[in-house]
């Protein structure tokens, strides 16, 4: 086996039972960066000798019997909004050392203590502002479905880079769906956990209050391996939850059945490409021949809480990148800067009314959703992948437009702070990927990984890899 | 922060009816009771989780 087939999984299986070392296997992800990343463009930062010093001192401990933890030897990589001692932070923007914190980012630290070892830092949108994934300061990722069609964004070298298998997992960051989209565009699971599941600690702030780090992996109990090793927490984020963090691999493979699935009659199914309808609807089928009841089901209108999610984002958008705007606006990206610019404009009395309700909004979703469901499944993008022309050309008025409708079925989730998964459900006539979104309660990681390995067991649309 | 100078008067039309569309949902609401508090989101997810652990022990 090889890195293409490999699963994080697979490959920590096999570093413990020594049927591969991880220097081979550090080895195998730097000869595919090689071979692949001047095409791909996932990688900003690349750290060759860190990894192979990392990954010789992993294989001398593991001649040691010393095990670090369940990710001993397995290379990752993280979007470049991740403080981590040694490597620069660029966040996507031309200034390649943006973003600084005083300690190192709380999950890549704890995926480290649990034996990964760093590749380096990945491509994403500038300061994370945009669905598209495109950048062009460090050049536009590649899908590697299909060259010249966008990778999502704004986590779009963590996508790449997992599709790909270059990296054997990568963590990306959530304020208005920018772990999903990717993880939709590119074919590969992306888990956006509840809010305060994960510390933010270390990573770069783009709406405090809507923002959120989590796993992007090739399969479903791979992305719950890694939730395993980062979610709790952490005196460094005030924001992360004190409640304990259950065994996400313990009731994994428990299936559906019983299990009630509601699918949204309204917002979700509005104006999509057919064969993204399609997909979802198959997939909702597929579960209900496993044993789920499926029901339809009027929800609260998403657009309300995805209209709170964008005023909060904009104004903490804009405090937080306030000197890059007003000092370097010409080193910003027009329709990036274009953003920034809007959340000046909001008044503190918008910005607090939009806060308080958006606790109202949640109440009423949780009270209304959750008493007859244990679930949701919805589509997470409105089309495949498209053209790379399509993020890229046009004014900034258009290229807004564009953005709002690409994200519009993601972002009401992140005012909510509900865990989401993004996983593949079918590929289109044109071979780009399929996607549907698990929604759960607050904190049941649990069950949303649940629903989606067992489909995604049943679909094995996981296993697919990109043509090299 | 103020306007960039390059800036179209379209353009700025544009933005401020993305605004006005933007600020509309916080006129349809209403009326926020003085107990509505942004706090109470976080509160919302506990109290949710909790609800949901309790009913699975049932």
């Amino acid at each position: 086996m090889s890195a293409p087939e490999w699963t994080l999984e697979s490959l920590a299986g096999a570093i413990r039972t020594k049927s591969i070392s991880p220097v081979e296997a550090a080895q195998q992800c730097l000869a595919r960066i090689a071979r692949l990343d001047a095409r791909l463009r996932a990688f900003i930062t690349l750290d060759a000798e860190g990894v192979l010093r990392a990954a010789k001192e992993c294989e001398a401990e593991a001649a040691a019997g010393h095990w670090r933890g369940p990710l001993h030897g397995v290379p990752l990589a993280y979007k470049d909004l991740c403080h981590i001692r040694g490597l620069s932070t660029s966040c996507g923007t031309k200034t390649p050392e943006y973003f600084f914190a005083e300690h190192d980012c709380t999950a890549v630290a704890r995926l480290s203590a649990a034996g990964a070892i760093t590749l380096g830092k990945l491509n994403m949108t500038e300061l994370a502002m945009g669905p598209f994934g495109d950048n062009v300061h460090h050049g536009h990722a590649q899908n590697p479905w299909r060259d010249g069609h966008v990778t999502g964004g704004s986590s779009s070298g963590s996508a790449v880079a997992v599709a790909a298998g270059l990296a054997m997992g990568a963590l990306g960051s959530d304020t208005g769906g920018s772990i999903r989209l990717p993880a939709a565009c590119c074919g590969i699971v992306g888990l956006k956990p509840t809010y305060g599941r994960v510390s933010r600690a270390g990573v770069m702030p783009l709406s405090w209050s809507n923002d959120h780090v989590g796993p992007m992996a090739r399969t479903v109990r791979d992305a719950a391996l890694m939730l395993q090793a980062i979610a709790g927490p952490d005196p460094c984020d005030a924001t992360s939850s004190g409640r304990a963090v259950p065994d996400y691999l313990a009731g994994i493979e428990a299936g559906v059945a019983g299990l009630r699935v509601a699918v949204p009659e309204n917002f979700f199914f509005r104006g999509l490409h057919p064969e993204i309808e399609a997909g979802v609807r198959e997939a909702l089928r597929a579960m209900e021949k496993l044993g789920a009841r499926v029901v339809e089901m009027t929800i609260p209108d998403p657009q309300a809480m995805n209209d709170v999610a964008t005023i909060v984002s904009r104004c903490e958008g804009a405090a937080a990148h306030a000197r890059l705007a007003r000092e370097h606006p010409e080193q910003i990206q027009p329709v990036v800067r274009a953003r920034l610019e809007l959340g000046f404009r909001i008044s503190a009395y918008d910005y607090l009314q939009a806060l308080r309700l958006r606790a109202r909004l949640t109440r009423a979703f949780l009270r209304e959703v959750y008493a007859d469901a244990d679930v949701l499944v919805a589509p997470v993008i409105p089309e495949p992948a498209p053209p790379l022309a399509h993020a890229i050309d046009g004014t900034v008025e258009e290229l807004t437009e564009r953005q709002g409708r690409f994200a519009r079925l993601t972002r009401s989730f992140n005012g909510l702070g509900l865990p989401v998964l993004a996983l593949p459900c079918g590929v289109s006539q044109a071979g780009l990927p399929l996607a549907l979104q698990i929604v759960g309660r607050p904190f049941d990681e649990a069950t949303v990984l649940r629903v989606g390995r067992a489909y995604e067991r049943a679909a094995g649309w996981s296993s697919r890899r990109p043509v090299e | 922060m103020s306007e960039q100078p390059s800036q179209l008067p379209s353009q700025a039309k544009g933005r401020q009816s993305e605004l006005a569309n933007l600020l509309g949902v916080i006129e349809r609401a209403g009326d926020l009771a003085l107990s509505e508090e942004p706090s109470r989101f976080a509160a919302a997810l506990d109290e949710a989780a909790a609800e949901a652990a309790s009913e699975a022990k049932r």
